[in-house]
């Protein structure tokens, strides 16, 4: 009998024969593991994300949530709240007001890639890609230098999940809650002494007069930390691995610097790191002859829906000549990724650099030591080796 | 199924069947639309999927709310009385037959 367990590693290895079932045969599939429905086709998943007032964010929105998260955050709010709450951070990350950072990206990224010259193999993730992801969220939230190696290892920590027990481990959440202390120091400062950014701006504002919860301000710090380190070092490791894979893609961007564009979205759809999020139900909801229950979670696979052949022809190829408008690789509908527009800049010139000093390249490893995690997908180690 | 026609900047018409409770924004973008960028995703809080509902359907949608009254600041393009986000239009039966323009630029 069909099973999906999102916590099992071979779906951490490789999820999508198990999507494809899903799509086919269970669109709307009851997982006991998970103890989660799962939806699975694209357009299913559109329906639950323009529909957030029976799909609810409100419980939380990882597949396995941290303590005391949900509520406090961008992602785990509904409107009317959520969208105030992302009226004050919107701005910061808009193209309009990001265009200051794009030179200093840049640098980063040449930074970083400068001591991969002398190296004929090397790890992408350790070697490059964590440095630059950390650098690039430092200089993006104004966050004093010094201590980076150990925030991106707490943030990368703090969203795994142990396969065993199908929850949070006290390593997970001694991260989880070192990160909170870290968030918190950084806005006790900024408060004694504002600065004209974002952390500052926000553990000061006010929604229609009052001033936001002191949970809430401190939840949204610690989140945006671990989704600008983890989120994009994560599908930073995955473009990697595209490029490595897929050598003529690669030998195109090489060339031409401005495929790279294209090459993101389609690598944003082809195989995202952010593969699985939650909802919970707000009401009784038939689907596909199911019915699910109020109180229920319901899981939306993106990284299913992104392979569904309804919305894209041959989507198990990849192909970055496709330009693939509309799909879930940053989610959608109210709780689409605030971080798009710096992921975009940041994986561009990241990449650009890269190639400069590493133009072809291929993976060492056969098989790759994936993140134990429900929700995002991303190896943890990325040998590459020069051609 | 609730058919919407996009009219993109130089004239060219795009008929979709719009499911029922998704947004205008969400549609084009599934289906292609160039003119919308929808750079947030769709929580009112860009102004890149800016468009112009016709004339004769501007008193048959519902009102914008004043959020997005707010968020119709930022549009880069001429802002009109018929300026709407399209992430704030819900397909709805009563839209069928809607007809919406996009503005020369979004950003």
């Amino acid at each position: 009998m069909f099973s999906f367990d999102p916590y099992s590693p071979a779906v951490d290895a490789d999820p999508f024969p198990y999507y494809k079932t899903l799509r086919d045969e269970h669109p709307c599939f009851w997982s006991k593991e998970a103890n989660m429905w799962v939806l699975s086709r694209y357009a299913d998943i559109v329906t639950a994300l323009n529909d957030w007032q029976t799909f609810s964010s409100a419980k939380g929105n990882l597949m396995t949530e941290l303590p005391n998260r949900a509520g406090a955050t961008l992602g785990t709010t509904d409107p009317p709240r959520h969208d105030r709450l992302r009226g004050l951070v919107q701005h910061a990350f808009m193209k309009r007001n990001l265009e200051s950072l794009v030179e200093p990206i840049k640098q980063i990224a040449h930074e970083t890639a400068a001591p991969l010259a002398d190296m004929k193999q090397f790890d992408f993730i350790e070697d490059f890609s964590s440095k630059f992801t950390v650098r690039v969220l430092f200089a993006a939230l104004g966050l004093p230098l010094g201590d980076e190696a150990q925030v991106r290892e707490k943030a990368v920590t703090m969203v795994q999940s142990d396969a065993a027990t199908r929850q949070k481990g006290p390593e997970h959440i001694a991260a989880y809650n070192w990160m909170q202390e870290y968030a918190s120091k950084v806005i006790a400062e900024r408060r004694q002494k504002p600065q004209d950014d974002l952390i500052s701006h926000f553990s000061m504002a006010e929604i229609d007069g009052d001033r936001l919860d002191e949970r809430e301000v401190l939840l949204t710090v610690t989140t945006l930390i671990m989704a600008g380190i983890e989120s994009l070092g994560g599908f930073m490791g995955m473009f990697a691995l595209n490029m490595a894979d897929h050598a003529d893609a690669r030998r195109q961007c090489v060339a031409n610097p401005a495929l790279l564009v294209d090459a993101v979205e389609e690598s944003l759809r082809f195989n995202t790191s952010a593969q699985r999020f939650r909802r919970c139900l707000t009401r009784d909801h038939t689907l596909h002859g199911q019915t699910m229950r109020e109180g229920d979670f319901v899981c939306l696979a993106y990284g299913s829906g992104n392979r569904d052949e309804r919305q894209f022809p041959n989507p198990d190829v990849y192909d970055i000549s496709r330009k693939p408008k509309g799909h879930l690789g940053f989610g959608g509908a109210v709780h689409a990724c605030l971080g798009t527009t710096i992921a975009r800049i940041s994986v561009k010139a990241a990449m650009e650099a890269f190639h400069q000093v590493v133009p072809d390249y291929q993976r060492v490893q056969e098989h790759l030591p994936w993140m134990p995690s429900s929700t995002f997908r991303s190896p943890l180690r990325l040998d590459l080796a020069r051609i | 199924m609730v058919m919407v026609t996009y009219i993109e900047p130089n004239g060219s018409e795009q008929q979709i069947d719009v499911t029922e409770g998704w947004s205008l924004m969400q549609a084009a973008m599934s289906n292609g639309v160039e003119g919308i960028e929808a750079e947030c995703g769709g929580s009112c809080a860009c102004a890149t999927c800016h468009c112009y509902v016709d004339e004769a359907w501007a008193d048959r949608i519902p009102a914008a709310a004043e959020n997005e009254l707010a968020m119709l600041e930022n549009v880069v393009a001429e802002r009109r009385p018929t300026s709407r986000l399209s992430c704030q239009i819900k397909a709805t039966a009563d839209l069928d037959g809607l007809i919406v323009r996009m503005p020369d630029a979004q950003s």
